[in-house]
């Protein structure tokens, strides 16, 4: 874990790196979620981590595309610089369980792509190298139409009772 | 005194029981008179006895020997060497004499008990403390020992050869002692016994316990691990495996505890190794959950469980066959798997390597049922020849995209792959699974598995094997494992009185070749089933499998003394006709 | 270049866990198959291992070899393929119940025999599987369960103190809020050559929704440097408060290993049965 009091990235090869990290592990996490809100069959909240992974599976896309031809340092999983525990769209709120409603959801993702945002906003501000601020601007607008779009979203959203767990846990072993 | 009628009462062979404190040396004399009687080419059995104590005590050594194979004990000792009379009363139930058996004694040691004199049988005083204490270091147990050869007729080259061999270890002058103190004994009274047995020509015999025929089984059979916890009457099977198998490339781990040992075995043997533990009832009660595992995941393993007196901690250190309960339905769940029942101290060997390699090849679990009267006894046996049997595990070392652990094949076995084999990963499982080993409760999965593991083992073919059939007659004895010494004897009797009696002696019990079995049975006119169980264990597993005729009979005697001859024979008479 | 490294996805077998939304054990599964990434280990030489239990489905998410085993028994299945197969990477895989109650005594004695594997405890103090009974980590006063009304009314069982105690030569431990932190300590727990022992905090989001707090509880030790001082980690253990995480104790011990050349034939050894 690295509580550094400020995130310095200075090549574009590392910047590119955290960012694949970022949305990839965010797509992981996002679709684990999904599969396993599906299990437990409450299907408007997969639905939700459904296209929020598959936004950041996108996104994934769009970083690897900008890879092609700079070399990529390697780093170890504990040596990113997030500010976090984990990348900043995965594990740093939990609080997911089978019978959250989807406006508990949507905060989790709304704190997940915010802290994304975030990140971004915070390599931009700090980089000596401006290429890699140009990046880091750019995907930090990119999260912040995310965060505005889940903010819409959320408006929308009508009040809903909390699910009731009428089928309580089973045993399998 | 005459002993001109002294005859051997079990034709063909002597018996002699050896009584004395514990640390008066009986054990060892018992030793020097079977290793000279091989030395003569005589085959043996010695067995032995002691009070509870882990030393001290009092303690008995009891040998047979003839020129034929000897399995058992017969119903009476033709001589009691009495080294003191510390405690006889203990050994009187394991020591039947008779009028026609000789008791040597010294008469310092006082007078011969009431109990004894009252079998009538003879007494000879030889004045074992007064010899032993005219040498340097002499000991009582060696002038007994040169009286006792002088009355089993075996010559004194042969006893000093084999005293040479014994004591060897404890240096030249405890040797030359001993051999002094023996040849006086030998010369006290120059009255052999008369017919002495027969000659024989020196032949290739080892000197052999059943726990260690069991591990030559084990490495015969490729066993190359073993975890085991100690346990008694089990764990000189351990101790005699650990040095070697490490010689060999194995090894032994020695386990916290028995639920850890058929684990370990089950992961080595995930791991593509053979391997085997060996325990006693307590411990397999702890291992059976584990068996289940081996069973489910088709983990090859092999169990050696030599029984000893139970339920519970029951009568460690001596023999009863009271487990066949237990090997046979122990396990939760439809579980089969293989049971088998070493015959002899010989046969440790071959039914050993047999069950470790059918586990391999029907990647199931293998149960032997040896006993603490087959495990911990010394034996002079035939030397048994080196036993190429073919079966083994079927590995998959080149797995393709359509690989399967458990696909349903035609003999219902499934090549395995083992770890370090690319393309062939998978999950070993003891929650039932499908084809691919994935977990299932499904229905249909769960019977085509219950099914597969069922009908590989059903299926096989296990040729002649399964149990050893002498003789033909209407009268038709059963029984399994160890007893199958002893109810050989009864036919041997039987057949010098002209009686025709076939006997079948179950070496492998589960699946049980119910088919064969039948037949061999059809048309007799009294059948005995024969066991050392106090429930009838095998007699009730036969009638469950309705293979018995309706006059069939039991005759079951629980531990701790051994069947004896004239027991069965009695039973025998006394039992139904069809 | 050979062929390109594999990626932590690549480790997953693709099945998907039984787990339930939330659950910290997916951190795990994470976390060690970044760490199996990292150290580049060849999938087809690496077991998991593990008994029974929630935890204990791990084995079939990791696409390498696996052994799913029976309840308490993961380390004696592990110890034995590891004395057979000592050329695998061994990975054992359960959770408190499975380690510290029904397995406990095999915990003490594969920390005395220090064989080289992993032993990963994923901690939620309570038995997911059998539906929330207390399990041997359980707070005393925990009275969630039906089982234990008034709760357990005994104390904690401490797994790293016993750890310690009982001869482990590598004590850690995670938290599954901290995937990142957690990689580290398990690529040292797979390189550190001997028994390695990582207790995971890991959260039960449906018995105990309680845990959800452990992310403000949680902190590095004091002392964040791994001592070598047993002693020093024994004071450490004992004023831990249960939620501190990092390496505790790494200190090289003896490891065991069968010693086995094949030196003879079984026919020569028989010989001295012969007379």
């Amino acid at each position: 874990m690295s509580e550094n009091p400020e995130i310095v990235i200075d090549s574009v090869g590392e910047f590119l790196v955290h960012a694949l990290e970022l949305e990839e592990a965010s797509s992981d996490h996002y679709e684990e979620l999904a599969d396993s809100m599906e299990i437990h069959n409450n299907l408007k909240v997969a639905e939700l981590f459904r296209k929020l992974g598959d936004y950041s599976r996108q996104h994934a896309k769009e970083v690897h595309q900008r890879t092609q031809g700079v070399e990529l340092p390697t780093i170890t999983p504990w040596d990113f610089k997030w500010k976090c525990p984990s990348s900043p769209e995965s594990f740093c709120m939990d609080g997911a369980n089978y019978m959250m409603t989807i406006s508990q959801a949507m905060e989790i993702a709304l704190f997940n792509e915010t802290r994304g945002r975030d990140f971004y906003q915070q390599v931009a501000d700090s980089t000596p190298n401006d290429e890699v601020r140009t990046m880091a601007l750019e995907m930090a607008e990119e999260e912040g139409w995310h965060v505005e779009m889940l903010r819409e979203w959320q408006a929308r959203l009508q009040d809903e009772p909390p699910l009731e767990d009428l089928d309580p846990p089973n045993m399998p072993e | 005194m005459n002993n001109e009628n002294k005859v051997s009462q079990t034709t063909g062979s002597f018996s002699v029981a050896i009584t004395g404190s514990g640390g008066s040396g009986a054990v060892t004399a018992g030793r020097i008179v079977l290793e000279a009687a091989a030395h003569c080419g005589y085959q043996g059995l010695m067995t032995r006895s002691a009070g509870p104590q882990i030393r001290g005590g009092e303690s008995a050594a009891m040998v047979r020997f003839s020129a034929d194979p000897v399995e058992c004990m017969g119903d009476c000792y033709d001589l009691l060497v009495a080294l003191d009379w510390l405690n006889i009363e203990r050994f009187a139930d394991e020591i039947p004499l008779s009028e026609k058996s000789l008791i040597i004694c010294d008469p310092a040691a006082g007078e011969v008990p009431v109990q004894l004199r009252s079998n009538r049988a003879e007494i000879r005083e030889v004045p074992f403390k007064v010899f032993a204490s005219g040498l340097p270091e002499g000991r009582i147990n060696m002038v007994a020992l040169g009286a006792m050869a002088m009355v089993c007729g075996l010559p004194l080259e042969a006893m000093e050869a084999s005293v040479s061999g014994v004591l060897q270890s404890k240096g030249e002058q405890v040797v030359e002692s001993a051999l002094r103190a023996m040849s006086l004994g030998y010369n006290h009274d120059r009255h052999p016994v008369n017919p002495p047995l027969p000659q024989v020509k020196k032949r290739s015999v080892w000197s052999i316990t059943g726990n260690q025929a069991c591990g030559v089984g084990a490495l015969r059979g490729g066993v190359k691990f073993v975890a085991a916890y100690p346990i008694t009457p089990a764990s000189e099977m351990l101790e005699w495996l650990a040095p070697r198998l490490e010689k060999l490339g194995g090894s032994l781990l020695q386990a916290e505890d028995e639920l850890a040992s058929i684990n370990m075995i089950i992961g080595a043997s995930f791991g593509g190794v053979p391997s085997l533990t060996a325990t006693s009832g307590p411990g397999l009660s702890l291992m059976v959950e584990g068996l289940g595992l081996a069973l489910v995941s088709e983990t090859p393993v092999t169990v050696v469980n030599v029984m000893r007196g139970g339920p519970s901690t029951g009568i460690p250190t001596k023999s009863e066959q009271a487990d066949l309960d237990i090997a046979l339905y122990g396990l939760h769940g439809d579980a089969p798997h293989l049971v088998f029942a070493p015959l002899s101290i010989r046969d440790c060997v071959f039914t050993t390597q047999w069950a470790v390699q059918l586990a391999e090849h029907l990647q199931t679990v293998s149960l032997v049922l040896s006993d603490q009267s087959l495990g911990q006894s010394q034996a002079i046996i035939e030397a048994p020849a080196a036993n190429a049997i073919p079966w083994k595990r079927a590995i998959e070392t080149e797995p393709d995209a359509a690989f399967m652990r458990y696909r349903i094949t035609a003999d219902k076995i499934s090549p395995v792959t083992l770890p370090g084999t690319p393309g062939g990963m998978y999950t070993a499982d003891g929650l039932e699974h499908n084809e691919r080993g994935t977990p299932s409760s499904m229905a249909s999965d769960h019977r085509e598995q219950l099914n597969k593991r069922l009908l590989k083992l059903e299926r096989f073919d296990y040729g002649d094997d399964w149990a050893e059939i002498e003789g033909d007659g209407d009268d038709c004895i059963i029984t399994w494992g160890s007893t199958a010494g002893v109810v050989k004897e009864v036919a041997r009797l039987l057949r010098q009185q002209g009686r025709a009696i076939r006997t079948i002696s179950l070496r492998l019990l589960a699946p049980l070749q119910r088919q064969k079995l039948g037949q061999l049975i059809e048309g007799a006119e009294r059948v005995l089933v024969v066991e050392q169980n106090h429930a009838g264990q095998l007699f009730r597993y036969l009638h469950a499998q309705a293979v018995l005729p309706e006059q069939a009979e039991s005759l079951a005697q629980p531990g701790p003394l051994p069947l004896r001859p004239g027991r069965i024979i009695r039973a025998l008479a006394d039992s139904r006709v069809s | 270049m050979p062929v390109p490294a594999l990626k932590a996805k690549d480790y997953k077998s693709g099945i998907k866990p039984v787990w339930c939304p939330g659950c910290g054990h997916f951190a795990v599964l994470a976390a060690l198959t970044k760490a199996m990434a990292h150290l580049g280990l060849v999938k087809e030489d690496v077991a998991v291992v593990s008994g029974i239990g929630c935890s204990s489905r791990l084995p079939a998410y990791i696409d390498s070899y696996g052994f799913h085993g029976i309840h308490g028994r993961a380390l004696a299945a592990a110890s034995g393929l590891k004395a057979a197969r000592p050329e695998l990477t061994v990975v054992v895989a359960g959770g408190d119940g499975d380690g510290f109650s029904i397995g406990g005594n095999h915990f003490l004695h594969a920390c005395r025999r220090n064989m080289d594997m992993t032993y990963i405890v994923m901690d939620n103090e309570v038995y997911g599987m059998t539906k929330g009974q207390a399990s041997p980590t359980t707070r005393p006063t925990w009275r969630n369960s039906k089982m234990t009304p008034h709760g357990t009314g005994i104390p904690r069982f401490n797994p790293a103190a016993i750890a310690l105690a009982a001869g482990a030569g590598f004590i850690a431990r995670g938290y599954s809020g901290e995937p990142s932190e957690m990689t580290r300590l398990l690529v040292e727990a797979i390189e550190y050559p001997g028994f390695a022992f990582v207790q995971v905090l890991s959260g039960c989001v449906t018995y105990r929704p309680d845990q959800r707090g452990w992310k403000e509880v949680v902190h590095p030790f004091i002392n964040d440097v791994p001592t070598e001082d047993r002693i020093k980690a024994a004071q450490i253990i004992q004023a831990d408060d249960g939620k501190a995480t990092g390496v505790i104790y790494a200190s090289p011990y003896p490891v065991w290993q069968p010693e086995n050349e094949k030196e003879t034939e079984l026919a020569l050894l028989e010989e001295e049965f012969s007379l």
